[in-house]
This record gives C-alpha cells, structure tokens and sequence, in this order.
C-alpha cells in the first residue's frame, strides 16, 4: 500500500508538471488553408467539395457527397470522424453551440448566430 | 531459481521519474523536442499505475503456469552461466518480437495492446501506457516455451523486466538518431517512432524489443524518413479522454461484433482477423490502409514509396 501510495503521489506530480512546464502542440483556430491541409491528411480518400469552419476555429465539417467529415480539437491535436451528412444537416444549434453525437465523444462547435447547416454547406 | 530476486522494472522506476523529469524541462527549455498535454500525459501515467496493480490479478495464475512448465522441462539450465543469459535475451527477444507483431496483426491481442498507442504523442510516459488486460488476453503463453527448455522462471522474468527497462527510453522525440551503427543493430527512438506513426506508409512495422534485426530478417522493417514525419496515435484516434475507454474499448468493439456475427466464420475472423476485419470488407485494416496509400502515391499525390 505504502509502494502504491508513492505512486499516486508520483503520478500526480509527474501531471502538475507535464500541466506547469509542459509543451503542447500548438493549435491556433483554423483557417481555411489549415482546415483543407487537415482534412487531406485525415480523409485523403475524400475530396470534399465545400468546408465550414467552426466560429471559434476549433473544429470543421465538410461535405462530401453524402458524408461530413468532421474535425473536432482534442487536447492539442485532432479527432477525424466521418458521419453521414443527412443527420449531421438535421442538428439543431443553441447558444451557437452545435453538438455532435459521436460513439465516444460529444463534441460542441461554435455556430453563428445558431445557423446551421451554414450556406457553404447546404 | 523460481521468484527473481530482483525486478528491474521496480529498480527503473526512480530513472524513469527523473527522465521523465528531464524531457519535461528540455522541451520546455527549446533543448529537445518534447511535446507534453497534460490529460495525455495523466492517461499514460494512470495506464502504468493501473497495469502494475491489474498485473497482480493475474500474476498468481501465470507465474503457477510458468512454475509449472518449467517443472516438466527438457533441459536444466543454469543461471550462473553466461552463455545462458546470451542465449536467453536472444530467445527472449525474438519472443518478444513474435508476441509484439501478433499484437498488431491478431484483433483479440491488439484489443489488449491498443491501449499503449492511443496517445498522440510520443514522449517518455507513452512508454508507461501499459495494457490492463494483457493477463486475459493470454499472451503470456509465448514466453512458456522458454521454461520448458528449461530457462528458470526467475531468469525469464529479470530478462523480460530488462526488455522492458529498455524499451522505456526509446519512447521520444528528443533523440533524433543515433549512430549507424546502433541504428542497424537495435531498436532505437527513430525506429520506434515509425512504429508507433498513424501514417498509413509506417503501419505494422518495426515490432522490435531490444534488437531491430528482427523486423530486418523478418521484412517488417520500414525506416523513419525526414520527408513525412511521424504522426502519432491509432487511426481512428480516441475521442476522449476517458482513461476506461482507452483501457476496454476495442474489447467493447469486439463484444458487439460478435453479437451482431451471423456465422463461425464472422465469429473467428472479428476475433482472429486483423484489426479492422469485417465480412464484406467494408472496413478498412492495415493493409487496405496501406494498399490505397500506394496506389494515391503512384498516382502522384503523395510522397513515393520506398
């Protein structure tokens, strides 16, 4: 018990200082340039022919053909995730906040003004 | 003979704290490269905590086994000679080769292993990212064959401890490369990039322990190149940080594969195939993976294959 103690006690150490004096992967929001450069990285099988990116720059969906692909921020990084287009058109926002119902995440993008699907994409 | 009298896991962990430590502030300090994120970096270190104590669950169970085997053994090996503990860490380490590839290549193995490649970042506490459920997944039976020629349980167990010490320091970007000469012989941190890359061009590859020959002799080797760095993590990377989700997803996955199987057949190949098997082929494994990075590259998109 004494071992697993200093081991907690160690881990929790180890994560304040990854917290204080760690380096994350910079992410600034996204602009078109990036979102595309993402989107050919994560889907290079797809050409999607239009792209939406989210108010605050933190995530993307665009369309193609019957799909969204979507990119959402995780910690420093990027999740990819495909869902069909027909139910992701079908979300209603609030509070300019459209959330995704994902089997392992609920991401939230920023929407203007709660119009959603936004002209580029409908 | 039996019970190691030492383990050199538990001896390391001091090094690994202060090395740990150490690329912190190198990173920090613009001297290494060295990306940290602190939910990552807490779900890797939980991960380590975690295994240690589910390993107890099961330790009774494969060191009996272990025990056991050795009893009816072929041969009496000493544990005093040095010819014995050469011949070991070459046996042990193609062991662990054979295990490490499997748990790549076979989806109920890889269910136990994903959990080590989950995170997108590759610093020294993805090495401590261990499996909680390497006991059920059984892939300890791969090191049985060495007590039954007659290694002592004891040697077999400071051997894998050793494997895995080693293992630890190769797990970052501060360390670009290191001489050519180490480089052809064993694995190193470039060599260990490429395996742990999401890059479709670095998948299954470079299954390696201690020495990188391996996946030489084998032809699973695939050099880390400057043109198209690594990017880390799994294909479909996690969508969360939920440490329980990392630990049991793909067994979850595979849980309602079977329910949904409408034959033996989809029974074996959801738990035997490679990750990403599917009946009609409608989901993607390494190899359609790594067939349409080929195809998109001679078609000139990409960068060229080697």
């Amino acid at each position: 018990m004494i071992q697993l103690g200093g081991s907690v006690a160690a881990v929790v150490l180890l994560v304040a200082l990854a917290a204080w004096l760690g380096v994350a992967r910079a992410t600034p929001p996204l602009d078109a340039e990036a979102a595309r450069a993402l989107l050919a990285q994560e889907f290079p099988d797809h050409r999607p022919g239009a792209v939406w990116i989210a108010a605050d720059g933190a995530g993307v969906i665009a369309r193609a053909d019957a799909l969204a692909l979507v990119l959402y921020r995780r910690g420093d990084g990027y999740v990819a995730r495909d869902l069909p287009w027909a139910a992701v058109a079908a979300l209603k926002p609030t509070n300019g906040r459209l959330t995704l119902r994902l089997a392992d995440a609920r991401p939230v993008l920023a929407v203007n003004d709660d119009v959603w699907p936004p002209k580029e994409l409908a | 003979m039996l019970k190691a009298a030492f383990d050199p896991v538990q001896l390391a962990i001091p090094f690994f704290v202060v090395a740990i430590v150490l690329e912190i502030l190198l990173g920090r300090f613009g001297k290494a490269r060295a990306n940290y994120e602190a939910r990552d970096a807490a779900m890797s270190l939980s991960m380590g905590l975690g295994s240690n104590v589910a390993g107890l669950l099961l330790g009774g169970v494969i060191f009996a086994a272990t025990v056991w085997v050795w009893h009816h053994r072929i041969f009496t090996i000493p544990m005093t000679a040095v010819w014995a503990w050469v011949v070991l860490f070459l046996l042990e380490d193609l062991t662990y080769y054979w295990f490490h590839r499997l748990a790549h290549e076979r989806r109920i193995w890889w269910a136990s292993h994903v959990n080590h490649h989950t995170s997108t970042h590759y610093n020294l506490t993805t090495a401590l990212r261990q499996t909680w459920t390497g006991g059920v997944a059984g892939t300890w039976l791969l090191w049985l064959p060495l007590s039954f020629l007659g290694f002592p349980p004891a040697m077999v167990a400071i051997q894998k401890g050793i494997s895995l010490v080693y293992q630890f320091w190769i797990h970052t970007e501060a360390i670009k490369r290191m001489p050519r000469w180490f480089e052809a012989v064993f694995n190193t941190p470039s060599h260990h990039r490429v395996h742990h890359a999401r890059n479709a061009r670095y998948l299954d590859a470079n299954y390696a322990g201690i020495l990188i020959i391996w996946d030489r002799m084998f032809g699973t080797f695939i050099p880390e190149v400057d043109e198209e760095p690594c990017r880390y993590g799994t294909v479909k990377n996690l969508g969360n940080f939920n440490l329980l989700y990392n630990v049991f997803h793909e067994w979850i996955g595979i849980g309602k594969d079977l329910a949904g199987s409408k034959s033996p057949r989809e029974v074996l190949g959801y738990v035997f195939g490679p990750p990403g098997w599917s009946p009609d082929g409608s989901r993607d494994t390494s190899h359609t993976l790594k067939a349409k990075w080929r195809a998109r590259t001679e078609a000139g998109e990409g960068i060229s294959p080697q």
